[in-house]
């Protein structure tokens, strides 16, 4: 295991992935594997190695696979978002985040699997099917980012670019036994980000390693002139006041949690007192309001983005082609968007339609903007007094897929631990905790504005007393090579 | 204007409010880089971003609010020190994202107002609002199909909103006059109507005089000044007749149908509109500091109104003549230039009225394109002045020095135009031609004076008129004078 290790300002774990897709050789090899492996957890919506050439020497990232969530922009790549409506449509432009990892040197090799326009908590509701857990295929991923949690948790890919609007990228991959970022809001930009709640959304990263996940970070970040929500990242770290960072735990946020989940965040405060770090109680105030102030702001943002799918310029107008026939532009809109939406996203625009009627908007949009404001409050009081949060990522471990797992509104209030950052802006990590029952359990860490390194230390500082186990069809970069260097390969 | 009286004599007051739309004439799109053009092929000038693709942001074109802000500065507006962008929501194919990002709560200026003059009386009329949105695209129909050009869409829009202040049909066209008159002399706009960079709607409301406003009703698709006078008269007209028999006015919006000299209905809404305005979470509010300050005090420039009563206060010109010249900027500019190098004021206003205009209209050229400068023409009339050249030839070479790019004493001197005046050398001319013309020169000595007209007149025919044609009028005199003292006199 080469968890933490820097070689020459690359992440050893991802050394090993470019050589292993070095090649026309290497990279049929990568697909073809990757394909096989892949029909087990329906990750992938796309793949090909061969389209994105691999880039120079040098760079930190040089010759590095990666996998983009569906909903982010990559030229000549599918840009479906997981929906029937924009199913087909090939993304005109690249993201900035996706074109900065290119300029370091990484290569996308596919688009990856997601609830449609991110909306979800596990990987479901997508045209393409649903995604399945690796550890697990009756459990899901997670969601909404679960393509690219399980291609990463599979060793399909060092990591994985996915959005994160209340915890999409944080609990799949607590979900697939990953690490996943979510950076501080406007660090990243967000151009090529297809939108799903314009404040909320941040695009971040899965991981199998947690020095590639800060490698990919700290490619993609700082300001962007096409995302004028982007802002210069603060290059110095201001100095540690202490020598280890202190670890808070909010009162009461283990209450009415699963005992699994109780013990993977023990486990970890126990991991992280025996590297010597202190953890303390934190009072951090009632997170009630949190969820139906997310759902408010998310819906009512969501119901504006997502009212260009018309089926006029792009997309499908619609699959039945009932629409050819309106007799005009509204009845050919509503025929696109009634057949080309899910029914969980048609639930958000008419709700997020709703909170932001004429007359209604001071009863639900600014009560919860207000909210949010109390929310962010609370948060920057807590990081006055410890240096990280330590919280569970979600309420339960990875539920079952289909009516056996939790339904839709169950699964937006396990949103409570994960959406808090995205109102605050705040970054958070989500970190592998335990095993159990076949399961993994992930948990997550919280830390100031522009900390991101406080997160990626106290993991690294994890990683070195806990090695995350891998699901039992981990393919990584070290079979493939032994794969291609096996007499009955072809490559010379 | 229609002045019908109620049906116990009172009299009708109609309330006008002009929604003025004010393309900017910027080089590029309010949030993309693409060319803000007109009359480009349909859908050239178009990116991701003006389509509304999924994953694209707007930036916004700094050049686009310094615009916005000088035409509010220059409409007395209070300026917004935190102008905020807002989604305006409703669908319809030429919008590509199905909002418009417009303003709503804090418009860049309020509070406001403008000064038109009707009969050479001012006609001061308050603005409530100034705001910067986008532009939406073009939707043709043809036949059964409907066609989208999306050339202007994201193009910069200002939209102007003045209370409801205006009293009659000429009135608003008079104001409206003024009004493109000041965006042309502040160049924000070129003001053109017909390709729809300067657009109108109009509210009015007719009410017996001194009850206040009346029912609101919204006349669009005012594209000349033209339709805005007879639509205006119609709907007094039509409003009045309406109240007159006891009626009442239905709000409603209704269009100007140019064929049919009428305003009708459009089709009716069921509802209100409800827009559901919310902060744009993709552009942070702008804050003009110092500098962009300054930017706007720097490109403020005396309107058009002002000038006109300094240009008649300063010259010796007329009315009519100071309109003409206040027109257009460059011609205001164009006539102080040529005063200030020497031109005599009354003369370069005329000639600039007559025969320049007609020289340019002619060659469809611009003033301010045009070979003929500042210092040319004044070097032109000055030569007229001290009678280098009579005004015959001066007309000449104004045409040789607008065609052929010379300047005027180079063309007087090389194409030998300069007016004769010596004695000398009109003297054998003058005796060659008297006698050709015996019987002529025998009239004139007889002391009858129109056949000395004959005289001058072959004289300049025969000097291709440069001869002094007054000269030659005084040697006629010399040369028969001695003859006519003794002769009868020829009073008749």
């Amino acid at each position: 295991m080469l968890t933490g290790v820097i070689d020459n300002g690359r992440a050893a774990a991802t050394v090993a992935w470019s050589a292993a897709l070095a090649g026309e050789h290497g990279a049929q090899r990568w697909q073809r594997a990757a394909l096989a492996a892949d029909a087990a957890i329906n990750g992938f919506v796309e793949v090909d190695a061969a389209r994105d050439a691999a880039r120079g020497d040098g760079h930190t990232l040089a010759g590095v696979p990666f996998a983009v969530k569906d909903n982010i922009a990559v030229e000549g790549f599918s840009l479906s978002c997981g929906s029937a409506l924009l199913r087909g449509l090939t993304a005109p432009y690249t993201a900035t985040a996706v074109a900065r990892l290119q300029r370091a040197g990484a290569r996308v090799v596919g688009k990856t699997n997601l609830d449609e326009f991110g909306m979800g908590s596990s990987s479901e509701h997508s045209c393409f099917g649903a995604v399945r857990n690796p550890w697990n295929p009756a459990v899901v991923a997670g969601g909404s980012s679960g393509g690219s949690a399980a291609v990463v948790a599979a060793g399909l890919v060092p990591f994985a670019l996915g959005s994160d609007t209340g915890g999409s990228v944080r609990q799949p991959a607590s979900f697939c036994g990953v690490y996943g970022l979510k950076p501080t809001y406007g660090s990243v930009s967000r151009f090529g980000l297809v939108a799903y709640a314009s404040s909320l959304d941040v695009i971040g990263v899965t991981a199998a390693d947690v020095v590639a996940a800060r490698v990919a970070f700290e490619a993609m970040r700082g300001v962007d002139q096409l995302d004028q929500s982007s802002v210069d990242y603060p290059e110095q770290a201001p100095a540690p006041e202490r020598d280890r960072p202190v670890v808070g735990i909010p009162d009461g946020i283990l209450d009415g949690t699963d005992p699994a989940v109780r013990a993977a965040v023990h486990a970890t405060r126990e991991r992280l007192q025996d590297a010597g770090m202190r953890c303390v109680p934190v009072e951090l105030g009632s997170l009630d309001y949190v969820v139906p102030a997310y759902y408010v702001i998310a819906t009512a943002e969501a119901s504006a983005n997502l009212a260009r799918y018309d089926g006029v310029r792009y997309g499908v107008r619609d699959p039945d082609a009932a629409a050819y026939g309106a007799a005009d532009a509204e009845e050919m809109t509503i025929a696109a968007r009634s057949a080309g939406f899910g029914a969980e996203v048609k639930l958000r625009i008419l709700v997020g339609t709703y909170v932001l009627r004429s007359g209604f908007q001071e009863q639900y949009y600014q009560r919860a903007q207000r909210i949010r404001t109390l929310i962010r409050r609370s948060f920057e009081h807590a990081f006055g007094e410890v240096d990280l949060l330590l919280m569970p990522t979600f309420p339960v471990p990875p539920f079952a897929g289909g009516a056996a797992g939790l339904d839709a509104f169950q699964q937006k209030q396990g949103d409570l631990f994960t959406c808090t950052a995205n109102l605050t802006g705040h970054p958070a990590l989500a970190v592998p905790g335990i095993v159990d029952g076949g399961l993994p359990i992930g948990v997550q860490f919280m830390a100031p504005y522009f900390r991101e390194d406080l997160l990626f230390r106290v993991a690294e500082s994890l990683a070195e007393r806990y090695e995350a186990p891998r699901p039992p069809a981990y393919l990584g970069p070290h079979a493939l090579l032994a794969a291609g260097a096996a007499p009955a390969g072809e490559e010379g | 204007m229609a002045t019908a009286t109620a049906a116990d004599g009172a009299a009708f007051q109609p309330h006008i409010g002009l929604e003025i739309h004010v393309q900017l004439n910027t080089a590029s799109k309010v949030f993309c880089q693409c060319r803000n053009a007109f009359g480009d092929r349909p859908n050239e000038n178009v990116c991701p971003v003006c389509l509304g693709y999924p994953g694209i942001l707007p930036a916004l074109n700094r050049e686009a609010v310094l615009g916005a802000y000088v035409l509010a500065r220059a409409l007395g507006c209070e300026l917004s020190t935190r102008t905020v962008f807002e989604r305006k929501n409703y669908f319809y194919p030429d919008l590509p994202k199905n909002y418009q990002i417009s303003q709503f709560g804090a418009p860049v200026g309020r509070d406001g107002g403008f000064t038109a003059e009707v009969d050479g009386s001012p006609v001061p009329v308050g603005i409530r609002e100034v705001h910067l949105e986008e532009d939406a695209g073009k939707m043709i129909h043809a036949g059964d199909i409907s066609l989208l050009d999306y050339n202007r869409t994201g193009t910069p829009l200002v939209e102007v909103v003045t209370q409801p202040e205006l009293t009659s049909a000429t009135d608003a066209e008079q104001f409206l006059e003024e009004f493109r008159r000041m965006v042309r002399f502040l160049g924000v706009c070129d003001g053109n109507m017909e390709q729809g960079s300067l657009r109108c709607d109009a509210n009015v409301s007719v009410n017996r005089a001194g009850a206040g406003l009346g029912s609101k009703v919204e006349i669009k698709n005012l594209n000349s000044f033209k339709f805005v006078r007879n639509a205006l008269a119609f709907e007094i007209g039509r409003q009045a007749a309406v109240l007159g028999e006891g009626g009442a006015v239905r709000v409603e919006t209704r269009l100007w149908n140019e064929n049919r000299d009428c305003t009708e209905p459009m089709r009716v809404k069921e509802s209100e509109d409800d827009y559901r305005y919310f902060p744009e979470p993709d552009l942070p509010p702008f804050c003009p500091d110092a500098q962009f300050l300054a930017a706007v005090e720097e490109r403020l420039v005396e309107l058009p109104l002002a000038r006109r009563h300094r240009l008649r206060g300063q010259h010796a010109i007329t009315t009519q003549q100071a309109a003409f010249l206040t027109a257009e900027p460059d011609t205001a500019d164009f006539f102080e230039r040529t005063v200030a190098a020497g031109g005599d004021a009354s003369l370069v206003a005329r000639w600039l009225g007559a025969d320049i205009r007609g020289h340019l209209n002619q060659r469809r050229e611009t003033l301010a394109a045009s070979h003929l400068t500042p210092d040319r023409l004044a070097a032109l009339l000055a030569m007229l002045g001290n009678g280098d050249v009579s005004g015959k030839i001066a007309k000449q070479v104004l045409a040789k020095v607008i065609a052929e790019d010379r300047e005027p004493e180079a063309v007087v001197e090389e194409d030998g135009l300069r007016q004769i005046t010596d004695a000398g050398e009109l003297l054998p001319i003058l005796e060659r031609i008297v006698a050709d013309n015996p019987r002529v020169a025998a009239q004139i000595a007889a002391g009858e004076r129109k056949p000395a007209g004959f005289l001058v007149g072959q004289v300049m025919r025969h000097t291709a008129g440069r001869a002094h044609p007054d000269q030659v009028h005084a040697l006629i005199e010399t040369l028969y004078e001695p003859a006519r003292n003794g002769g009868p006199g020829d009073h008749d």
